[in-house]
């Protein structure tokens, strides 16, 4: 274990250096800020549209987090060759993805975390009241971003940074479709669609924003089954990106 | 054969090419053999397969056939990995480290202790005083090959793996690193060096073994290769008194005895019968067929 948190380190101040991720957290927050200037047709309607669309922002945040920090980890590994002594010496193949994986999704949480806070000062400093289920609502989408980053990985071991990006958005896309909205795609297969609906994530359950804009109360359990969910998922996909990646040859 | 730090038997790694339409060898059928305490010398042109086997008994490529164990254990072993101590061509770590950040780090991730006093030893010992907090983007390229030979020593490695080390360092600092290989070697590691410089080679090593196109062309102590094939040089002085004027002939072993009979015959003192040596230059152009090494 400890090799895998001394590099899930390396990797957190490696990234924090090269400030990719203060970039992504200035546009989150700038967004945010723009959401807070938007006039709202009533005080209620505007805190609902604040809290709407400031949910909707770390969604996407977490997406455009999980591309940012991930997609180049490894490939900036091989080309600079820094993998090379790494899986040489000190670290397994199992180790090294732990390590990157880990520094990564303490960012992408720290930086969701830091999101709900802002939206948090943005209501309070727009009057609007700050519903109850805005932090487990984040949680949800830190495991959602964890989930991304773990995506991102797997796709990172067999495609280049510039097709990993638009596979991991068309995944996230298309994991939000519901059943008839997924078979809508290709109508002529529709036993093959829902089938393939079955087995692709479905993100839609990290995603509250509505009815937390409108004041509905969400079951405990739900936040818990969705953790569950979510991270049974990642775990899935760091096996899947890890099955690839002992198999390739640092050439 | 668990005593001995790496057993490679007949070793071989193929690429494949065009979608796996066609494939490459780059390695066939390689057998290398090391003691404990040896410095084994990893000879060959660009292309020969060093690097690759190098990378195979690493575990960082998978070999597409035979076997190579380390002590016994499979290459990327743990237990393997942890008496390995591995200096790669052209190094290349994170640039936005310190060597003391990166020896910190790499300590940790082998389980050994922090200990920020050895790790400045150690930089001293490459060379690197001074530099302990300076991030590596303003490293010269020697300067992360010291680096990276700090690495490769902070915990005292049983085999040093070197790909060739001293590419980007002038003269000096070249000594220095053969003479820290040599301290080694002292110590009682073994070591595997891959070098393009046959003067290093010929300096350090015990024995080499020379590849060219992916098969091994060559191999031996340095006193075998550089050793001409059954050939002595006969010296003898050209008059009864003395030998001021000394002449030398060169003659096959079968004809030794007749010559040295001869020249005795003749009433000529012999000053010296001694077989003949070449340079390692010579044994390497003779064994890879190149026009020299590059």
């Amino acid at each position: 274990m400890r090799p895998v948190l001394t590099f899930a380190q390396m990797t957190v101040r490696s990234l924090l250096r090269r400030r990719t991720v203060w970039g992504i957290s200035i546009v989150i927050l700038l967004a945010l800020t723009g959401i807070g200037q938007v006039p709202g047709y009533g005080v209620t309607t505007q805190g609902r549209f604040i809290l709407d669309f400031g949910l909707f922002g770390l969604e996407i945040g977490a997406l455009l987090l999980a591309i940012g920090l991930a997609s180049n980890i490894y490939p900036r590994d091989r080309e600079t060759r820094t993998i090379t002594p790494l899986l040489a010496v000190p670290l397994s193949r199992g180790q090294y993805l732990m390590g990157r994986f880990t520094g990564a999704a303490m960012i992408q949480a720290v930086s969701m975390i830091v999101g709900c806070l802002g939206l948090m000062v943005v209501l309070i400093v727009k009057q609007h009241a700050v519903p109850a289920d805005l932090f487990p609502a984040t949680g949800l989408l830190v495991v959602e971003g964890w989930f991304l980053l773990a995506v991102v990985f797997f796709f990172s071991f067999w495609t280049s940074p510039p097709l990993n990006a638009p596979l991991t958005a068309l995944l996230f896309i298309v994991s939000q479709l519901s059943v008839s909205g997924f078979v809508g795609l290709f109508p002529r297969a529709p036993g093959l669609m829902r089938t393939l609906r079955l087995l692709l994530p479905h993100m839609d359950v990290f995603h509250i924003k509505d009815p937390i804009a409108h004041g509905m109360e969400i079951p405990g359990v739900y936040f818990l089954l969705a953790i569950v969910y979510g991270l049974s998922y990642m775990a899935f996909m760091l096996a899947l990106a890890l099955a690839v990646f002992r198999r390739r040859d640092m050439k | 054969m668990e005593d001995s730090p790496l057993s490679v038997r007949k070793l071989g790694k193929t690429f494949p090419r065009r979608l796996g339409l066609s494939s490459f060898r780059a390695v066939d059928s390689v057998d290398i053999q090391m003691s404990s305490g040896e410095i084994l010398g990893f000879l060959g042109p660009n292309g020969a397969g060093k690097t690759t086997t190098i990378k195979c008994v690493l575990g960082l490529l998978r070999p597409s056939s035979g076997s190579i164990s380390l002590w016994g254990e499979p290459p990327g072993s743990r237990g393997a990995r942890r008496r390995i101590g591995f200096v790669p061509e052209n190094p290349d770590y994170e640039d936005i480290f310190t060597p003391l950040e990166l020896l910190s780090m790499f300590a940790s991730m082998r389980g050994l202790d922090q200990d920020d006093r050895k790790e400045r030893v150690l930089l001293s010992r490459v060379g690197l005083s001074g530099w302990e907090r300076t991030r590596l983007r303003s490293f010269s390229k020697g300067m992360r090959q010291r680096v990276s030979l700090a690495l490769a020593l902070q915990s005292g490695p049983d085999l040093l793996v070197l790909d060739e080390p001293t590419g980007g360092l002038d003269p000096a600092a070249r000594k220095e690193f053969r003479d820290i290989i040599l301290e080694e070697n002292r110590r009682g590691a073994s070591v595997f060096l891959s070098s393009h410089l046959l003067s290093e080679v010929e300096t350090v090593c015990h024995r080499a073994v020379i590849l060219a196109k992916g098969r091994k062309v060559s191999e031996g102590t340095m006193e075998e290769l550089l050793r001409t094939e059954d050939t002595y040089s006969v010296r003898y002085a050209a008059a009864e008194e003395g030998p001021e004027d000394v002449t030398e002939v060169r003659v096959p072993g079968d004809l030794l005895q007749s010559t040295i009979d001869e020249i005795r015959g003749r009433g000529l003192p012999i000053v010296s019968v001694a077989p003949v040596y070449r340079s390692l230059e010579e044994v390497f152009l003779t064994a890879t067929g190149e026009e020299g090494p590059e």
